[in-house]
């Protein structure tokens, strides 16, 4: 997690920054891609950006979506406390890609993202990284608007998630077949612009505990979130959503989400990186 | 370059005169107003004292240019919350899914209110503050400097990309590149011969920008200083006290059980 803030001090991974952010808006506002309710939500094309620059950029991806998708709310006119929680969700929708690469196990292809080795079995883990990364910011944003009162978990939670999901998995694959080979051959991937020192020191089995308790607590959060949300009777949790957390979301959703959010924090703090191994 | 999309409204106003972080906190106090009250007759007051602000400086264009969002938004949150949360008071319609009740009907309308005035709220912020305002304004909030850099670098570099966006769009159209298609995966996918070239313009000025920043002597940790350096008046401290007892005042009145459904 160090490397969060110790990129800061790289010149060049602050302009990674800004220009992830600024690419990001830039491809967010002109492509609505396929909407799904006019005004409200647009499957965009967009949305892969975190995804696949998160496993290229790493940290800088992370804070490059985050200010990103604050850029957008300010220029679309929806910036307000929930833009709060928008920060926090995309930035963690740029973070868990380059944590869960390479890290999950049997599950990884042990190879760098770029689609030309072990095609399928790439795919199978870009797929569980896209469906993490797109589960936890929409866990996070649904339960930052739930708490604000705005919309109710299970109606933002599924339309992020759907978004983000789809847009990741169809144009990720091909995205990184394109572009990984000649961004590395730049010399702009994370791994070749931070220190060793700075790159998170994590011993395999920590490193792969932590990846595939990101990866189970972000599914988990959004299906129970959703669960309670809707208040199904086979859910043990299912809750009156008239318990209220004074005027804001149901009581024990905002329990849920806070717990939660703490696991996938100290999941994060705990976490590694792999694609500087792979790299060699 | 195409023009940037901004939603600055360069007027001489009060509240274009205002620092940033007064007008930060006196958006907060109109949020937390909105956020505490339930009962929609409550909620009202903050929506309207910010929809009127926003016509007052000058933010008609922008809300008319937003209106479909708000609208939708308002529409879609009175839609959904009858759904979670319980009945109440006189049934107002009854249908063979079930019964609509005051108390849901009440209860929702305070919801879509409260979008509502979050959205009008944050439109007032950023049609009074311009985009070199609002990067000063979180300096001087204490955030740190290269966070700052890069936001005012992204709110520099987004309309240039922008502008690409549209030139490769254009250029692909030439070839007789169009996206399309009624399958959202076919849709998507026609968007990848626009997006690379985006992607890779951008990327490749990062080591040369990074050089010219290095060789002007960048460095994030050194104490900074900025050109249009916005002094924080009497009038400054007045509003940030207004914003900070509308706030109190709010939540003391909640508490008291005023605004409740």
């Amino acid at each position: 997690m160090r490397e969060l803030v110790t990129m800061w001090r790289d010149t060049r991974m602050i302009m990674l920054v800004a220009v992830v952010a600024a690419v990001y808006v830039a491809l967010l506002i002109p492509f609505a891609g396929f909407v799904i309710i006019p005004g409200i939500t647009a499957v965009r094309p967009g949305n892969v950006i975190p995804v696949i620059f998160g496993l290229m950029f790493g940290p800088a991806a992370a804070w490059g979506s985050a200010i990103g998708n604050l850029i957008n709310d300010i220029f679309a006119g929806q910036f307000g406390p929930g833009s709060a929680f928008g920060f926090v969700g995309n930035f963690f929708f740029g973070l868990i890609g380059y944590k869960l690469w390479g890290n999950l196990g049997p599950l990884s292809s042990n190879v760098e993202p770029d689609f030309r080795e072990r095609p399928v079995r790439q795919f199978v883990e870009f797929v569980l990284i896209a469906v993490a990364a797109s589960a936890v910011c929409a866990a996070i944003i649904a339960w930052g608007l739930e708490l604000l009162g705005l919309f109710p978990f299970s109606v933002l939670g599924t339309i992020i998630f759907l978004n983000n999901t789809i847009a990741a998995l169809i144009l990720g694959p091909p995205l990184l077949y394109l572009t990984y080979p000649r961004i590395k051959s730049m010399g702009l991937l994370y791994p070749d612009l931070l220190h060793a020192d700075d790159l998170p020191e994590a011993g395999a089995t920590r490193a792969q505990t932590a990846a595939v308790g990101l990866l189970l607590v972000a599914i988990a959060w959004l299906a129970v979130g959703i669960a309670i949300s809707l208040g199904l009777q086979d859910v043990p949790f299912a809750a009156d959503q008239a318990e209220t957390f004074g005027e804001g979301g149901a009581t024990l959703q905002i329990a849920l989400g806070a717990i939660a959010f703490l696991i996938v924090l100290g999941l994060t703090a705990i976490s590694g990186e792999r694609l500087s191994k792979l790299l060699g | 370059m195409s023009a940037s999309p901004s939603l600055y409204v360069d007027r001489e106003t009060f509240l274009h005169r205002l620092n940033a972080r007064s007008k930060l906190a006196l958006i907060t106090g109109v949020f937390v107003a909105a956020y505490v009250f339930g009962d929609p007759r409550w909620v009202f007051v903050p929506l309207a004292a910010t929809f009127l602000a926003l016509v007052a400086v000058g933010g008609w264009p922008n809300f008319k240019r937003l209106s479909f969002i708000v609208v939708a938004l308002f529409l879609i949150g009175f839609a959904v919350w009858p759904a979670f949360t319980h009945g109440g008071g006189a049934p107002l319609l009854e249908t063979p899914l079930g019964t609509l009740t005051e108390r849901e009907v009440l209860f929702a309308l305070g919801r879509s209110e409260r979008i509502a005035a979050f959205i009008v709220g944050g439109l007032l912020f950023v049609t009074t503050t311009s985009n070199e305002e609002i990067v000063a304004g979180m300096r001087s909030l204490g955030l740190p400097y290269a966070f700052c850099f890069a936001v005012g670098t992204a709110l520099r570099l987004f309309p240039t990309f922008l502008g690409s966006a549209n030139t490769v769009r254009q250029a692909q159209a030439a070839r007789g590149h169009e996206p399309g298609g009624r399958n959202p995966v076919t849709l998507l996918r026609s968007y990848i011969p626009l997006m690379i070239p985006v992607f890779m313009t951008a990327i490749r000025n990062v080591q040369t920008q990074a050089m010219a920043l290095e060789a002007r002597g960048f460095d994030t940790r050194g104490e900074r200083s900025f050109y249009n350096k916005q002094p924080f008046t009497a009038a400054d401290w007045a509003t940030a006290g207004f914003g900070i007892a509308l706030a109190v005042g709010a939540i003391a009145l909640r508490l008291q059980g005023y605004g409740t459904v």
